[in-house]
């Protein structure tokens, strides 16, 4: 695929908020079930911190 | 008596009403949601109102229409008038925007991006056009409306090229330990899924958006700041921002339209071709 650095920006961004909506999504879940809220915001975190892993292992290498 | 004032007040100010130190003692007419972005029915049939808003789209797509119907209807080999200036901005979307993404094979998807480009890009000058200033797409339907539709041609592109459980086996990437593909393969799916369209008309929207509200809000100083005293440099600063915002947005309306472009050809562009 025609690759170009803008394009890239736009998946990275993208992908950046969708990890931290996932995993913030399952943090809020758990937490509403098992009644521990704090476990919303560090759903969110290591949502930010997996998002950051996924843009730095797909397109670091490139 | 100073409830009485403020109740007299709230009857008698209105936006073209309010002047600082004015004997019906008006506050500034801040700009906000939904205020400034709800228009009455022009006429009504049933329970469908047809607004401002659906007027302008619909004048908008007439202007595309006409324009590209002149410029095209009976082409010359060496263009002349509307002639050129279509063939410049057809050009534009073809090398700047559709090459670039999806390369040659794309090419049957120019009248797409054309038309979304040059669709948005009016409706979204209509924004600083005297009499219509008002942008369609800072009401949220308008860009999600199109985003519905570039949503369903990609991903009815992608099934049908690579097969159902081929379209979303390619989301996720290949040969990648299984560990991680658990942890990043919900990310891709909830991205190609969710955020991806979700993005598209969001962007749109928010700039068209915050672009009237930023624009109402020095028109609107500048009439109420206009008075015989030293308000009137406070209105003079007011409409010199009123102006330079005019341009900035300007830019950012032709911004827009081309980026919500781009994605778009990114987007059919892979999922023809899928990414490894």
């Amino acid at each position: 695929m025609a690759n170009n650095s803008s394009n890239a920006g736009w998946t990275i961004f993208s992908y950046l908020i969708s990890a931290m909506i996932f995993y913030g999504g399952l943090g809020w879940v758990i937490g509403h079930w098992t009644h521990i809220a704090v476990i919303f915001p560090i759903g969110m975190l290591v949502g930010i911190g997996i998002g950051v892993f996924g843009v730095i292992y797909r397109f670091g290498r490139q | 008596m100073a409830a009485d004032v403020i109740a007299l007040a709230a009857i008698r100010c209105t936006e073209t009403s309010a002047h600082l130190n004015s004997a019906s003692h008006c506050g500034y007419p801040a700009p906000g949601y939904p205020s400034s972005f709800t228009y009455g029915p022009l006429f009504s049939v049933g329970s469908f109102t047809f607004n401002k808003p659906m007027l302008l789209a619909v004048i908008c797509a007439a202007i595309v229409v006409a324009f590209f119907w002149a410029a095209f209807s009976r082409p010359k080999l060496v263009p002349r008038g509307a002639q050129n200036l279509g063939e410049l901005g057809v050009l534009f979307v073809r090398d700047e925007i559709l090459r670039p993404m999806m390369g040659k094979r794309g090419d049957g998807f120019l009248p797409f991006l054309v038309s979304l480009f040059f669709f948005i890009w009016v409706m979204n000058i209509m924004e600083i056009v005297p009499v219509a200033q008002f942008p369609a797409n800072s009401e949220f339907a308008f860009p999600v409306a199109l985003m519905v539709m570039v949503y369903g041609t990609y991903n009815f592109l992608g099934i049908r090229g690579q097969g159902f459980r081929g379209y979303f086996r390619n989301m996720v990437p290949s040969g990648v330990p299984a560990y991680i593909l658990l942890i990043l393969a919900p990310v891709e799916i909830l991205q190609y899924i969710i955020i991806r369209p979700f993005t598209l008309a969001v962007r749109l929207f928010a700039n068209m958006f915050a672009g009237h509200i930023l624009l109402l809000v020095f028109t609107l100083a500048t009439w109420y700041l206009a008075s015989a005293g030293l308000g009137l440099l406070w209105s003079a600063t007011s409409f010199v921002l009123t102006v330079v915002l005019t341009a900035f947005e300007l830019l950012i309306q032709a911004l827009q339209a081309y980026i919500f472009t781009i994605l778009t050809a990114q987007y059919i562009g892979g999922a023809l071709e899928p990414e490894h």
